[in-house]
């Protein structure tokens, strides 16, 4: 085992001299994850926020006089349009809105993200919705009927999550997705540097002149890229915790699609058994993604060519991933526990709402040392074929 | 010592190396010559155990290569012109780091660090990282990683390529010193002029064929003088 770490410490002495290096993939990530993750929610509310302030002009054709009053009671300008589809259509008005049949037609462009004319129309869309409801609670008035028949009973939708899955949020998703995504980031610097790099740089059939089985080499790569993983995975989380913190104090969320923002739970109150579970799961994905980075990166001639492959297996790491997000529409069975890389961040999942039980846990843990130990078994083997090593 | 007998490494395509039987003695430099693709690198990478031969075989210092690797390379030093250490540790760290592997570790490996330094001149290399060294300085880190466990026997392919002649008039010198402590040294080289200056014995390699071999003196009778015209001759013969 000496020379295993022997390796280790090399390959991660040789990283650790790199500042550059160390800055990109430690240090940014700390920085970068709250601007990635609360950033962009934090302009763009204020954005609207100054759109939502700001009188917008609309292009309207055959309203009433007090649907004009209404408009421009919700700070909207109305000007008179022979076709406010088309005017809209043209980019001569952020919205538009025809009256025809009774029928109100609101045109904005809608496609291409959050717009000025999205929160204009959510303006007209409001100022006609209060017109209608203004108008029917004088029509029932006048009828003498109680303005209570519209709403003969309520109806309420309510989180009945258990305590700690409601704490934890939507972190439930995106701890197990960016704890993964900064492992497989991590680990590839160390991966690709001690293999491609190795090879590159002419420093690899010195070291393969040592009397030591390649088991032990492989091994040692293998744990500095998996050191390296979790150094980058807690770098990671440390940012999404400062991220979380900083969104705290701002009101900050994640922003939607719809642009609206997503609050984060805000606080994920694991137990120290959780937690350590956590981290074994994490060791042990970082263990197989290790060893596969490492063969993968043996078996390509360049640093370049070894990058080539990264980003593909980044991809095909990812998408099981993608699949997390549907775990509430479906039943979960046993056989989702044995697969790779879908079984930890099942399991991350499960850990962080408390609803992991002993049987999902060592299914995770088995089946996914078997895949790490088959895959380092399959790095020796690509060590010791003299047409990769030597294919430089 | 190397002993060779009908060492032949085959491709998909091409024989890198066919049926090659040599010896080298303690105590003797060997020079294997031969231009670009005669197979010099892949009969060294097979005494290297780096290499698995197709056919034959081969014992370094009384142990086969095939069968114990690791005994080979506990007993053998490489050094070709391609190699290189690592640029971000210092010479001091990456001879700390191959000697573990020889267990060269505390006392033993101070001991054999001033021996290596005083035998290549290199104590300006050991704080330095091997980044800021120049090509030379390099160079000698390297064959003192070679070399660091006193292997008795040593490998150099085409060891003097890319060295300014200051570094390469330096490992000449290494060669020889090394030799006369009785070790056994197999030198690969196309440079004809390091062969005459070095080799006790030549063996003239050309398309993976040892087409000649010799005591030196008997080479350059042959060629007149030179190596390179004896080796000219020799290969148009087999042509």
């Amino acid at each position: 085992m000496k020379d295993v770490y022997r390796v280790f410490w090399k390959e991660l002495l040789q990283v650790f001299r790199d500042r550059k290096l160390i800055f990109s993939t430690l240090v940014l990530p700390v920085l970068l994850m709250p601007v990635f993750m609360f950033g962009p929610s934090l302009l763009m509310g204020r954005l609207l926020q100054g759109a939502a302030a700001k009188t917008q002009e609309v292009a309207v054709a055959g309203l009433p006089e007090e649907a004009l009053k209404a408009l421009e009671e919700a700070k909207l300008a109305p000007k008179p349009s022979p076709d406010p589809q088309e005017a809209v259509r043209k980019g001569e008005f952020p919205v538009g809105v025809l009256y025809e049949e009774g029928r109100y037609r609101i045109y904005a462009r809608l496609a291409g993200g959050i717009s000025e004319g999205q929160v204009a129309a959510g303006k007209v869309r409001e100022a006609l919705e209060a017109l209608r409801m203004r108008k029917v609670a004088e029509e029932l008035a006048r009828r003498q009927v109680p303005k209570e028949v519209l709403t003969p009973f309520q109806v309420e939708l309510l989180d009945a999550s258990p305590e700690r899955e409601k704490a934890g949020g939507i972190l439930g998703f995106l701890l197990p997705f960016f704890l993964i995504t900064f492992i497989l980031s991590g680990g590839q610097v160390v991966a690709v540097d001690a293999t491609a790099g190795e090879k590159e740089k002419g420093t690899l059939e010195a070291l393969l002149m040592a009397p030591v089985p390649l088991l032990h080499l492989a091994l040692g790569k293998t744990l500095a890229a998996v050191a390296m993983a979790l150094l980058s995975g807690v770098a990671g989380l440390l940012g999404l915790a400062l991220g979380g913190a900083w969104a705290a104090r701002t009101g900050a969320g994640l922003l939607t699609e719809t642009g609206q923002t997503l609050e984060l739970g805000g606080q994920v109150a694991l137990d120290a058994g959780s937690f350590l579970a956590l981290l074994v799961s994490a060791f042990l994905l970082a263990l197989l993604m290790g060893a596969v980075m490492v063969s993968v990166g043996l078996y390509a001639r360049s640093f370049k060519e070894a990058q080539s492959y990264m980003s593909p297996l980044m991809l095909l790491a990812i998408l099981p991933l993608i699949f997390l997000q549907f775990r509430g529409l479906m039943t979960v069975q046993d056989w989702h526990h044995l697969l790779p890389l879908f079984n930890v961040a099942l399991l991350m999942d499960a850990l962080l709402k408390g609803s992991a039980t002993p049987w999902q846990t060592g299914l995770t843990w088995g089946s996914t040392l078997v895949y790490a130990l088959l895959a380092l078994v399959f790095a020796v083997r690509v060590f010791a074929r003299e047409e990769v090593v030597f294919r430089n | 010592m190397i002993e060779a007998a009908g060492l032949t490494k085959a491709y998909r395509h091409h024989l890198a190396v066919q049926d090659l039987t040599f010896t080298v003695g303690p105590g003797e430099v060997y020079a294997l010559l031969g231009p670009n693709g005669a197979g010099k690198t892949t009969t060294l990478r097979m005494l290297a155990t780096l290499v698995r031969p197709t056919r034959g075989e081969a014992r370094v210092a009384g142990f086969d290569v095939g069968r114990e690797p690791l005994e080979v390379r506990r007993r053998l030093g490489l050094v070709n012109g391609g190699m290189r250490v690592y640029d971000r540790l210092t010479g001091r760290e990456v001879l700390a780091f191959f000697a573990g592997f020889y267990r060269l570790e505390g006392r033993a490996f101070r001991e054999a660090l001033d021996w290596v330094v005083a035998l290549l001149d290199m104590e300006e290399t050991l704080e330095k990282q091997v980044m800021e060294m120049s090509t030379g300085m390099r160079q000698k880190v390297v064959i003192a990683r070679a070399i660091l466990h006193r292997p008795p026997v040593l490998l150099l392919d085409e060891a003097t390529s890319g060295l300014d002649i200051f570094a390469r008039r330096a490992l000449l010198d290494f060669v020889k010193a090394y030799r006369d402590l009785g070790h056994t040294i197999l030198y690969s080289t196309h440079v004809m002029s390091e062969a005459e200056e070095l080799a006790d014995r030549v063996g003239f390699l050309h398309q993976g064929r040892l087409v000649y071999e010799g005591t030196k003196a008997e080479a350059l009778a042959m060629g007149g003088g030179s190596l390179e015209r004896a080796f000219v001759q020799k290969v148009r013969e087999v042509a």
